[in-house]
């Protein structure tokens, strides 16, 4: 392979890697956010079977390394069940399970950290476990979540960079790309990394500007 | 009519009700007295449907608290006022009187916040129905949490100790409102350490003790040198209680 320095070019193929890597970052986590969120309601109902299910599912997804889950789904699910699966959905699969394990633990510890106290008086005033959930539990858990969801995304951001290993053109696999054409590995890591880190960056500004705004609306000075 | 026939509820191997039979009728205010532990906060939390008896039946109206189904109807008849005031954090004092009347009486927002604000000025909090209970006074935390009750129109109010956590102040600010409402017939089940109070404004006094209730008397008779003070227990009780 001929190796070239730098072009003008390199900059848009930069853009096409961060552009891929923050589409999955969007996509896994807003599935993520959906399915840990329902997994949360399913405990809070305490649906039996249903319940442990999700339970035992998220402990196992925590406690196993994404990139083994990543192999497992990418070249297990097809060598089990016959079900091929490209790079890309491979990748939104694992990293969306695993996003939805973490929303689930932070939106299980938020909702018990709502006092028993007002649950007990709306329950006493009449209001069905799902009333209960969305006018007393939800605002004060999201409340509560927004700060370890933050932190938990911005992790997961860095988590993306994974799926170059499975051949997702992302930004890390843009960088290693670049690296073997132009053979100046300081330079292209150093810029990849700081666009990680702008990233990141930018999804802990939101962050803390959606809890300013979530508590400041409350004017509740919290738990 | 709330009314308990041979109630019984244990926590593990202890016996907390042991056969209450209680009967409250329209209009009436029934103090229940007793010494710490004796089981009025279990008896008003079965009257409400927060735990389920281990024996006998309360009905609020006829509806059985022990059936799911009727235990909307009994919740709907009947509206507690807590101990700890058991605000909602997250809402103004406004929110916490309207969202049960929205939500499960199902009147329109902009009514009950009206109702609710009507409520908040007549136990005096108009200027502060839109703080949040954090920003509220103890005293005035309860009269917020006595409105959220009036706000559900309960043929029935049940009172823990709704006091026990103010200063004597906020006490009597508290205990003003409720002498009004006893004045204008509003049923109560109070249970309250304030004898000279509960002395003024109740019907009948029952005394629990050890989660058995010892006597039910009218009020002037519980009293009485030769009524329930004949009773070595609440004589011993009553003293007791005007000592602190
Ligand atoms: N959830 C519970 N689990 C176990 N024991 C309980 C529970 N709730 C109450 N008890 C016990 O039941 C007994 C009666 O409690 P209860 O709160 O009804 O007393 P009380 O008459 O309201 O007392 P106080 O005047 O101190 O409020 C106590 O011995 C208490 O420890
Ligand atoms: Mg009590």
């Amino acid at each position: 392979m001929r190796y070239t320095a730098f072009t003008s070019y390199d900059i848009v193929l930069l853009a096409q890697g961060l552009g891929v890597s923050l589409a999955l970052f969007l996509a896994t986590t807003i599935i993520g956010l959906f399915i840990g969120s329902v997994w949360a309601v399913i405990r809070f109902y305490r649906v039996p079977v249903l319940t442990q299910l999700v339970t035992a599912l998220a402990e196992l997804l925590k406690n196993s390394p994404v990139l083994v889950q990543l192999f497992l789904v990418f070249f297990g699910l097809p060598a089990f069940a016959k079900f091929n699966v490209t790079p890309v959905e491979a990748a939104v699969i694992t990293l969306s399970g695993n996003t939805a394990a973490f929303v689930f633990v932070i939106a299980v510890s938020a909702i018990e950290s709502i006092g028993r106290d007002q649950i007990e008086a709306a329950r006493v005033f009449g209001l069905s476990r799902w009333q209960i959930l969305r006018r007393i539990i939800a605002p004060q858990a999201m409340a509560f979540a927004i700060g370890p969801l933050t932190g938990l995304l911005v992790n997961q951001l860095q988590v993306t960079s994974l799926i170059s290993v499975i051949g997702v053109v992302d930004l890390t696999k843009m960088g290693n790309i670049l690296n073997l054409r132009t053979l100046k590995p300081f330079i292209v890591w150093a810029i990849v990394g700081a666009l990680y880190y702008v990233m990141a960056k930018l999804i802990a500004f939101a962050g803390a500007v959606l809890e300013k705004r979530l508590r400041a609306h409350t004017a509740w000075k919290g738990l | 009519m709330i009314s308990a026939r041979g109630v019984r509820k244990s926590f593990g191997a202890a016996t907390v009700l042991d056969g209450i039979d209680l009967d409250v009728h329209g209009g009436e205010v029934v103090s229940i007295l007793g010494s710490s532990g004796s089981g009025k906060s279990t008896l008003i939390r079965c009257m409400n449907g927060l735990e389920k008896l281990d024996g006998g039946r309360i009905t609020i109206d006829d509806f059985d608290v022990s059936r799911q189904k009727e235990l909307t109807e009994a919740r709907k008849r009947s509206a507690t006022v807590f101990q700890l005031f058991n605000l909602y954090p997250h809402m103004t004092a406004v929110q916490n009187v309207a969202l049960a009347p929205v939500e499960v009486l199902k009147t329109p927002r902009k009514q009950a916040e009206a109702e609710a604000r009507a409520l908040l000025d007549s136990v005096g909090l108009s200027a502060r129905a839109d703080a949040f209970p954090s920003q509220l006074s103890g005293g005035q935390r309860q009269r917020v949490g006595i409105c959220r009750a009036l706000a559900m129109k309960p043929r029935y109010l049940l009172l823990d100790e709704i006091t026990s956590a103010l200063d004597p102040e906020m006490t009597a600010d508290v205990l003003g409102i409720l002498a009004k409402l006893a004045r204008e017939g509003t049923t109560m089940v109070f249970v309250t350490h304030e004898i000279e109070f509960a002395r003024t404004i109740s019907s009948r006094i029952v005394f629990l003790d050890k989660g058995q209730l010892v006597v039910d008397l009218p009020t002037a008779e519980f009293f009485a040198a030769d009524g329930g003070l004949a009773m070595p227990r609440i004589a011993q009780f009553l003293s007791k209680m005007r000592k602190d």
